[in-house]
């Protein structure tokens, strides 16, 4: 037998070797090689090995394991356990300073951990497209004077000219958003069915665009799901509220009572998720469909997005300039032949560019389309403020760390005249701020839990904490001990420099000697508290100036009724049964509403027979009925409204003051003419002026507009004036089921609709509150454990002057301005930085509140307010103290 | 029970070391067992459990000579001890009281 060709593997024996028991290892090392030596002769080398490996495994278990204690070899572990014991004893020794120290630290980890989930969530958005590396969208960029423009509307048959003259494109297809074409919310009955459901929203869509989303499919087969004409297909979500518990594909549905267009369910999606730019709960499909005649061939409207996937590996910095040649190939000529003077030098302004899907939530604040974004800039925002918040409480732990200093000198002293290394100091000093923040960390996920559901509600998301996902443990442990490094790393610098003669014999300076910065880090807290306070409160004037602005018209006690398309041959029956009720005053149907989310229509328009000669100027053409003006309460400063007598009426606008200065018809704007055609003249006549409103977000100036009598019945506008909203909305009901039976009845009130249109600077205040309150409590722990410590320090000093015959209020002066010091100089250097962040903030809206000098005396004070009441806790206990406690022991 | 309570597993390891008597180490134990009851036992199993019985105080053990084979590596010989021997007895005590008081019919094979 030569026994050098039956080795057992090395690299396992010395595994075995590593782990076990040094009391076992020899005998059973022995068994092991013999085992293997009988086994190769036996059943080979290579079966042997095998079996070695797993009985090496199997010998990894307790009772064999070495143990960790009561071994020479392993002394640091003794360290570390002895280590522990005394950061244990630190922290039950000193209940108040621990409480700070671990509360603020837990405070400000769980606003780390909530904020760190938001990002995550936020930077995730359309990474679940399968393929999204490759999938993008097209954008328009239009220079003018050197400002660029970028919008996301084409013409329809730019999605086809895009795929058949690029290769690298390998497949285009369009969706449309607007709502004069139908999309958004709308009635779907079931065929068979009476009973109507106001559903929402409807998009349109070809089919290539389930090919390049490629959707998951509960029913149906994705690639012909929206092939056929007149099919749609609708998210699992509604497929179950209308078809509960059956497969719905096949059936038939009515849009808006219309039986002339039936629509066949060509498939059910699954649910889309929530990260996602593209929302929506029905698609039309775009197939055959053709809005107008001649609509899908023309170049001269853009309503569709484009996307496009293009071949893997396109560069697509060099495709994107040649994507103007779509612009000179179809869209000149089209110009040129309406006769459009500035059709060429337009065209060189004009570029197309392909944008990446993932970069619409976040990356495209600057371009225009129909859809919820986000901005990148918020994610950073949030990042700072987060940890902002994380440095405060870090700066807690470093001050009462340094302050408590003097209860610590003694020991450090007494272990380094016994050999003690400055190195030993530290990793004990590390280990006691790892161990404090391994508590927070625990306490931290605690309060989050509990926080998560109000913080969702704050940020309009569905955040959970991610336990199951592999990172997440992990991640957490590694930060806890990160950030008790990071916090425990001056303290522990601090501490462990203390001279043992020095300290053995009582020189030290109690701490003194880094109370300069504390001071420094104390003013830093309190300058991060201010500047958070002083936010908020430009915020929230902000908001209160928006919503109780003059905008222009009235909203109040208005009720807008929606879905009343039924209505659109009964318009003035409808008016005058609602008017029947005393308490209705007025009752308009126009669709085109000074609220987002209403119809909107983009004419350009010129002064009559200027069309050649002057650029167009770009404005509204609304269409409002002849109560429009008056339920809206929207001031007519010229001419007169729209008269039912008067039978021009139809070929007259009335236009907003933007449109007459934009046209410059200052002089006479009555009878005007203008027209909002190049081709195909249509003449229309002036007969009012209105003041300017807003029917734009107030970040906005208002824009030109003209109105002009239509139908667009799907919105209708009721000016209550009643007491008891409740009694009249009952009285509106009854007459719409009269009207119109089986039609969902859905009202909204119009100041609602409008606040609503705020809610994104609502969530920004209700955030920028949460953290100011955060941070000011973070602070204010922090100060009040130091005048507790200061206070402790000085306790000799007071019953002295107490004894002396000082009055409670010189003492609680005294101790409570050395406190005011620093917060004073905070809020000095607070003020211009609060005043520049929210200034610019404010440049982002047209019409803003002013930040007067009162905002800043207020947020001042109330920050000194505060921090007064924590000092004065302390202050106070100390003044009313007997000054023979202060004094017996000596 | 309790302290005084031996496992199945326990109970042959500490037969079979009877068996081998003073020829016991973890190998010779492991081919005892494996031949005479045809169950595979792995080493680290059979270790931990010679080390609790030894902890015990129901075996003993000593290091013999190094040898040539096994990597030049001392055995380790188990013996019972005397608690131990006094173990197995009422162990194998307690279970004749208990198959003496079955009445002979519950252990006969039912006929299909």
């Amino acid at each position: 037998m030569s026994r050098s060709n039956h080795n057992p593997p090395k690299l396992m024996l010395r595994f075995f070797r590593w782990y076990c028991n040094p009391q076992l290892v020899e005998d059973i090392e022995g068994d092991l090689v013999e085992r293997f030596e009988i086994r190769a002769l036996k059943e080979g080398h290579k079966k042997a090995q095998n079996l070695f490996v797993k009985d090496v495994l199997q010998l990894f278990r307790p009772g064999i394991i070495r143990s960790f204690t009561g071994n020479q070899k392993l002394n640091s572990l003794g360290m570390l356990k002895n280590n522990m014991v005394v950061a244990k004893r630190q922290l039950l020794r000193h209940k108040m300073y621990s409480t700070i120290k671990i509360g603020g630290f837990a405070i400000g980890i769980a606003v780390c951990l909530l904020i760190t989930l938001f990002i995550k969530n936020e930077l995730s958005y359309d990474k679940h497209i399968p393929g999204h590396e490759n999938l993008y969208r097209v954008v328009n960029n239009f220079n003018k004077d050197g400002n660029i423009i970028k919008w996301t509307w084409f013409a329809p048959p730019f999605a086809q000219a895009i795929q058949d003259d690029f290769p690298e494109v390998s497949l285009a297809g369009r969706t449309n958003e607007g709502n004069n074409f139908g999309a958004g919310k709308n009635n779907i009955r079931i065929e068979g069915d009476l009973q109507n459901h106001y559903e929402g929203d409807f998009i349109y869509a070809d089919q290539q665009i389930l090919d390049l989303f490629q959707f998951e499919m509960v029913y149906g087969n994705l690639s012909e799901a929206l092939a056929q004409p007149n099919t749609l297909v609708m998210t699992r979500k509604k497929a179950d509220k209308l078809f509960p518990g059956e497969n719905p594909v096949g059936r038939t549905v009515y849009i808006n009572d219309n039986t002339n267009r039936p629509y066949k369910i060509g498939g059910v999606l699954e649910d889309l998720p929530s990260t996602g730019f593209f929302q929506f709960d029905f698609l039309w499909t775009l197939t055959a469909r053709e809005f107008w005649d001649g609509e899908q061939v023309s170049w001269e409207s853009q309503n569709y997005q484009v996307y496009v996937r293009v071949n893997p590996g396109t560069d697509i910095e060099e495709l994107n300039p040649r994507l103007s040649e779509i612009g000179t190939k179809y869209i000149l000529p089209v110009e040129k032949r309406n006769g459009n003077p500035y059709a060429e030098e337009e065209m060189k302004n004009m570029s197309f560019s392909l944008a990446p899907v993932t970069d619409i939530y976040l990356k495209s604040p600057d371009i225009n389309d129909p859809y919820q974004k986000s901005d990148i800039k918020y994610i950073w925002i949030f990042g700072i403020i987060a940890a902002f918040i994380l440095g405060l409480a870090c700066i807690n732990f470093i001050n009462l760390s340094t302050a408590k200093s003097a209860n610590r000198a003694k020991e450090v002293g007494l272990r380094k005249t016994i050999g003690s290394f400055r190195s030993h100091l530290i990793t004990q000093f590390l280990t006691e701020s790892t161990l404090y923040s391994l508590l927070s960390f625990v306490i931290a996920i605690g309060i989050a839990s509990v926080v998560l559901p109000f913080f969702n509600q704050l940020a309009g998301k569905e955040l959970t904490l991610p336990w199951a996902e592999l990172w997440f443990i992990p991640t957490l442990f590694m930060s806890s001990v990160l950030i008790g490094v990071i916090a425990g790393l001056y303290p522990a610098f601090y501490l462990s420099s203390f001279k043992p003669a020095a300290v053995l014999k009582g020189k030290l300076g109690m701490g003194s000697k880094s109370s300069k910065l504390r001071n420094a880090l104390v003013v830093f807290q309190f300058t991060a508290s201010i500047v958070l306070i002083i936010g908020t409160f430009v915020v929230y004037q902000q908001m209160e100036y928006i919503l109780n602005t003059t905008i222009g018209f009235n909203k109040e006690q208005v009720i807008q009724l929606r879905n009343t398309e039924v209505v659109r041959n009964q318009p003035d029956n409808f008016k005058n049964e609602l008017l029947k009720t005393p308490e209705i005053s007025s009752v308009s149907i126009s669709d085109y509403l000074p609220i987002s989310g209403t119809a909107r229509n983009g004419n350009t328009w010129w002064k009559d027979g200027r069309t050649k000669i002057d650029a167009g100027k770009p404005g509204q053409n609304w269409q409002i009925d002849y109560d429009y003006i008056k339920t809206l309460g929207i001031n007519l400063v010229q001419g007169r409204n729209f008269d039912r007598e008067m039978r021009t009426d139809t070929a007259a606008i009335i236009i907003n003051q933007k449109m007459v200065n934009e046209l410059g018809i200052q002089d006479n704007p009555i009878g005007a003419k203008l027209t909002n055609r190049a081709s195909n003249r249509f003449i229309w006549t002036v007969i009012g002026v209105v003041e300017d409103f807003n029917y734009d977000l107030l970040t906005s100036p208002v824009r030109p507009l003209a109105m002009r009598l239509g139908n667009a019945p799907s919105t209708t506008s009721i000016l209550a004036n009643t007491q008891n909203m409740a009694a009249t909305l009952g009285e509106i009901q009854k007459v719409w089921e009269d009207i119109a039976p089986n039609q969902p009845f859905i009202y909204e009130f119009m100041d609602q609709s409008f606040a609503k249109m705020y809610v994104g600077v609502e969530r920004i205040r209700n955030i920028l509150t949460s953290f100011a309150v955060l941070a000011i409590i973070i602070a204010c722990l922090g100060l009040f454990g130091l005048s507790v410590f200061m206070i402790e320090q000085r306790n000799k000093e007071i019953s002295v002057r107490l004894v002396l015959g000082a009055k409670v209020r010189q003492i609680v002066g005294m101790l409570s301005f050395n406190f005011m010091k620093p917060i004073l100089l905070a809020l000095l250097i607070a003020t211009p930085i609060a005043w520049y962040m929210m200034e610019e903030w404010l440049s982002g809206f047209e019409y803003k509140t002013d930040m007067s000098i009162q905002l800043f005396v207020i947020a001042g004070a109330s920050a000194l307010m505060i921090a007064l009441i924590t000092i004065s806790f302390q202050s106070l206990k100390a003044a009313f103290s007997s000054p023979v406690q202060g004094l017996r022991n000596e | 029970m309790g302290k005084n309570h031996l496992g199945e597993f326990e109970e042959i390891v500490m037969l079979t070391v009877a068996i081998l008597h003073g020829e016991a180490y973890g190998v010779a134990i492991i081919e005892e067992m494996e031949t005479r009851l045809k169950r595979s036992v792995s080493i680290g199993s059979l270790q931990v459990v010679l080390k609790r019985l030894e902890d015990k105080g129901y075996l003993k053990s000593e290091l013999g000579e190094a040898t040539s084979v096994r990597g030049g590596k001392r055995k380790r010989f188990f013996t019972v001890t005397n608690v131990g021997k006094d173990m197995l007895r009422t162990s194998k005590e307690q279970r004749m009281q208990l198959w003496d008081a079955v009445p002979d019919v519950a252990l006969e094979f039912i006929g299909l």
